[in-house]
């Protein structure tokens, strides 16, 4: 569809009005279904080179055309698309009737976004969801929201923070990019959470494998990449308000969104605001390590949490010229098992942390993340240029009760610069700038160069150890070429360089320890590093749809640039006890990933399978050691950054089957394999494998029933199977199945839509371990039942235009 | 290419590695923990003893690993809150909880010779019965050894002691 508005704009541009008025008159109006006539719908006629706008009473004509009949096209914002064949005999009036699409649209991009069409498009595997199969799967958090997609699972720890991992790998390996600036935090942490607001979540995109190529380092492992559509049509207003409940951890949240838009201007704002208490594990104690602690009433103790959010956009739209703002800040608080953070597995006070289960004690987390973002593109004809700007603020705060270790000293002196209490500190800055150029090479193919541009700096503050200030220069740019063979099948390939500077301070302890007799320095724990990195990267993919079928291949190479962490970590992981060691010479991380992607689709059955293959000649992780750390004299495990060569191959299969029109039947598993080819954990797996997993689910939906619209039930039977193939110091970790039901609606009450969706999770409140979770090493099980519900309140209007 | 051909090439492929021939079965890996043995003759300190301050007394335990011992960890601190560890078993008669004033701590790792699987600890100890100006205090403490193997996997035993005054 971009092609035709291109086209059209294209069009346009050379359209000249009036000749005079030999020929053939071809005039009309445009109107809606409720026969408002629409000002600024675009009519053009291909074959004869011609187009126009419609005027404020929705009247257009074009003139000068010889007796004929032409195929025309009329398109207009927030609408489908009309094609007709006109007989162009007589001069007569006609009337074209066009059908609204939604409230919520994107401007240029919408019908082009089918799932459907989306995976015809591309040559790598998708995954693509809207905000309607958010609320039916309203998790935790936005990652956990979308675990239930094949090949994504989740990093998790606590019932508020997650991170994503594709197809087994996660952290640094993938990308998180919202409305097209990558989202920048301190996502090397394990048990930091991502800051997004999933209520202001309309349209995700998941690349499951290597996407270097356009996104440069990171994009390794794949990309999340959340769209903001949320453009409201022409001259309409309204508002939604969300509230969810959660009995699990009795959350509680509400967030309330307002649109307007007059014309060619546009403006939205949300506001978040949600709190929960401890989650409950079925289980009433767990042994941390060989440490027995009991719980409270089941409640994981201190592991409450709260959130605020607002956001605001507005911009400009016009026919050839767009300019977008994004501004949001987040901030979340949430606490963490407290028992099982610090040096070791610690003996609190029960009775102070138990006697409610909604207070935040210490330890605990604070973050703000403040972010503002341009985007506007121009196009004209054949080209279309796009420009990102983003900024991002990232400050976060550990906060814990001060515990001397090594030499620190018992008591704390006043004069310190920063508070005792603070355990961490990191105050980031990213200034992020992408400029795109989109240009259709004769019909059948299209070029696109970009370049990316992200410099972050990094200022750490408290009085633990784990990772250096420094700054980080990225530039990258690429060529991608899409050159459509026919109409069932594209050819996609292109090529990218990287450059990339860092430089990590040096950094000494805020208190002495003594070297020797009667001598004390403030020891030097990090020194001074700096490492330049560049890189070729390349792509090659093939898609080919005949009918019903879809086959994808794509063959890529990768990259990775090692983070300050890996190059110059030197101190305690509080989570799980052990020493952090980096290594100042590790390389850039090199894939080499073979995907394919084989779908058929019926009108009652549908059938797709996505395997891959991949080799990394570097692959950087964390490795447990023989040693113990005596650097701060506390005796925990040290562990090591590392880098060894890893072959890993896997995928997902999914396949449905319309039973009834109403009733529908589905599966979906996912698998992936990973070994160390060399290196000291030769034969091993990597860490944080997820176990092989499927989903049964059968779903009845029927589109309306009684006063409810778009009803339906589904259940899902959750098998995940055991994972023994493990590295140290993991634990191997029995299978499980869960039950999950859903079910919701749009119920209509006095003529105002109100939407539901209620799930039970754990339905019949099995305790089991996740493999993936942070808290599986501590034997801490995953959450009881849990019955979420989400109600939505739309309500729309028109603007009136005098 | 012909795109037939294509098409079988990758099944090939696909339906080979999904076969598990791409997985090399050639490498044995090690799952196994190392051990800490505290049965054998003359282990020392065993669950329930008594340790004294400015008294030496040597640490005996016996260390194992099916492959090759990485190194191990002595940590010793006080058990005045009646915290517990898993790994003990025996239950013995505990003081009554009270305050840590000057809990006496100690935390000290030893390097084990390359190549060993099995090896007897051979640590002398001395508790000081002061920090130099302040006396340690009495009563029930914690002492945990903890093992690694050169495949970096722990184990961790944990012992009721109590040091006291003679």
């Amino acid at each position: 569809m971009l092609r035709h508005l291109v086209l059209i704009f294209g069009i346009t541009f050379v359209y000249c009005s009036a000749f005079g008025q030999t020929g053939y008159r071809f005039m009309g109006k445009i109107v809606d279904k409720k026969n408002t006539p629409l000002e600024g719908a675009w009519i053009t006629i291909p074959a004869a080179n011609k187009g126009v706008e419609s005027d404020s009473n929705g009247n257009f004509g074009i003139y000068n055309l010889p007796y004929s009949t032409y195929k025309i096209e009329i398109s207009f914002l927030g609408y489908r698309t009309l094609t007709k064949h006109v007989s162009l005999t007589e001069n007569r009036n006609h009337v074209f009737t066009l059908e609204e699409l939604s409230v919520w649209l994107d401007e240029v991009e919408v019908r082009r976004n089918s799932p459907e069409q989306r995976k015809k498009e591309t040559t790598l595997n998708v995954e693509l969801v809207d905000d309607d199969y958010l609320k039916k799967n309203l998790g935790g958090s936005l990652m956990k929201s979308l675990e239930r997609l094949p090949g994504i699972t989740t990093i998790e720890i606590g019932s508020g923070q997650s991170k994503p991992v594709i197809r087994g790998l996660g952290f640094n390996r993938v990308v998180v990019i919202q409305n097209n600036i990558k989202h920048e935090a301190q996502q090397w942490g394990s048990d930091h959470g991502l800051e997004i607001d999933q209520y202001g979540v309309d349209n995700v995109e998941i690349i499951k494998g290597p996407a270097s190529l356009m996104y440069g380092s990171d994009a390794i492992g794949g990309v999340i990449n959340m769209k903001d559509r949320s453009v409201p049509s022409k001259n309409t207003f309204g508002t939604t308000v969300d509230l969810t409940g959660k009995t699990n951890n009795d959350f509680l949240g509400t967030s309330v969104s307002l649109f307007a838009r007059k014309n060619k201007f546009y403006i939205t704002a949300r506001a978040t605001l949600l709190g929960f208490g401890d989650y409950k594990v079925p289980t009433d104690s767990v042994a941390i390590y060989s440490y027995h602690v009991p719980l409270h009433k089941n409640h994981l103790r201190n592991t409450a949490g709260k959130e605020q959010n607002l956001h605001t956009s507005f911009g400009y739209i016009s026919d050839r010229f767009q300019s977008k703002f994004y501004i949001s800040n987040i901030n979340s608080t949430g606490g963490f098992f407290a028992n099982a953070h610090g040096l070791e597995p610690r003996n609190v006070d029960h009775e102070v942390h138990d006697a409610s289960n909604r207070d935040i004690l210490y330890p605990y987390h604070d973050v703000n993340h403040f972010k503002v973002i341009n985007r506007s593109s121009y196009w004209s004809g054949k080209w279309r240029m796009e420009f990102d700007l983003g900024y991002q603020r990232n400050f976060r705060q550990e906060w814990s009760q001060y515990t001397q270790h090594g030499y620190m000293p018992a008591v704390v002196s006043e004069e310190l610069d920063f508070n005792p209490e603070i355990e961490r500190q990191f105050q980031l800055d990213a200034y992020s700038g992408n400029a795109k150029f989109f240009y259709k090479l004769k019909n059948k193919t299209d070029l696109n160069f970009g370049i990316n541009a992200e410099y972050k700096e990094n200022e750490i503050g408290g009085r633990g150890f784990i990772i250096p200030s420094y700054n980080q220069l990225n530039l990258g740019s690429y060529v991608v070429a899409k050159h459509r063979r026919s109409k069932k099948s594209l050819l996609l390939t292109g090529i990218r360089y990287d450059f990339g500077r860092l430089n990590s301070k040096s950094h000494y302890d805020w208190f002495v320890s003594p070297v020797g007799d009667d001598q004390f320095e403030h020891l030097q724990r990090a020194i001074d590093i700096r490492r330049n990195f560049s890189n070729v990267t390349w792509s090659f993919g093939y898609n080919f749809n005949p009918n019903k079928w879809l086959y994808k291949f794509n063959i890529g190479k990768s990259f990775r640039m090692p983070i300050a962490k890996e190059l110059a970590a030197n101190g305690v992981n509080y989570h799980r006890f052990s020493y952090e060691v980096g290594n100042a010479d590790l390389s850039p991380e090199i894939s080499y990933q073979f995907d394919a992607g084989f779908a058929y689709g019926s009108k009652k059955f549908a059938f797709e399978a996505t395997p891959f293959a991949n080799y990394f000649s570097n692959y950087i992780y964390l490795d447990p050691t023989s040693n113990y750390d005596r650097l701060y004299g506390f005796g925990n495990q040290v562990f090591e950054y590392t880098e060894s060569e890893v072959f890993r191959y896997g995928g997902e299969v999914r396949a449905s089957y319309d039973v009834l029109k109403q009733l529908q039947f589905g599966i979906a598993g996912e698998y992936v394999y990973a070994i160390q080819l060399s290196g000291e954990k030769k034969g091993y797996t990597l860490p944080f494998s997820p176990p092989a997993s499927g989903i049964f689910n059968v779903t009845y939906q029927k589109p309306k029933l009684k006063c409810v619209k778009k009803a339906y039930v589904t259940l899902d039977y959750r098998l995940t199977a055991a994972q023994n193939n493990i590295v140290p110091p993991e634990e191997t970790t029995d299978g499980f199945r869960v039950f999950n039901l859903g079910l919701g609606g749009e119920a209509i009450v006095r003529n105002q839509p109100i939407d539901i969706s209620v799930q039970v999770r754990n339905l019949l409140n099995i305790k089991y371990f996740n493999h993936t979770s942070y808290y599986r090493l501590i034997n801490v099980p995953e959450a009881g039942r849990n019955l979420i519900i989400n109600i939505s309140f739309p309500f729309t209007g028109k603007i009136k235009t005098t | 290419m012909n795109l037939n051909t294509l098409k079988y090439l990758t099944l090939i492929v696909v339906a080979s590695c999904a076969l598990n021939s791409c997985k090399d079965d050639g490498v044995e890996i090690d799952t196994e923990k190392p051990s800490i043995d505290l049965t054998v003759a003359g282990a020392f300190p065993t669950s329930c003893d008594t340790l004294y301050f400015d008294e030496p007394f040597t640490i005996k335990a016996q260390l194992t690993d099916n492959v090759e011992l990485g190194s191990y960890n002595i940590d010793i601190h006080n058990n005045f809150d009646q915290h517990t560890h898993s790994t003990e078993f025996e239950n013995c008669t505990l003081d009554t909880i009270k305050k840590a004033v000057n809990p006496y701590i100690f935390i000290q790792d030893y390097t084990i010779p390359a190549a060993t699987s099995e090896y007897t600890t051979d640590v002398s100890l001395t508790i000081p019965s002061t920090d130099g100006t302040d006396a340690y205090d009495e009563g029930d403490y914690h002492f945990q050894i903890s093992l690694t193997d050169k495949e970096g996997w722990s184990t961790l035993k944990g012992l009721n002691v109590k040091i006291l005054r003679r």
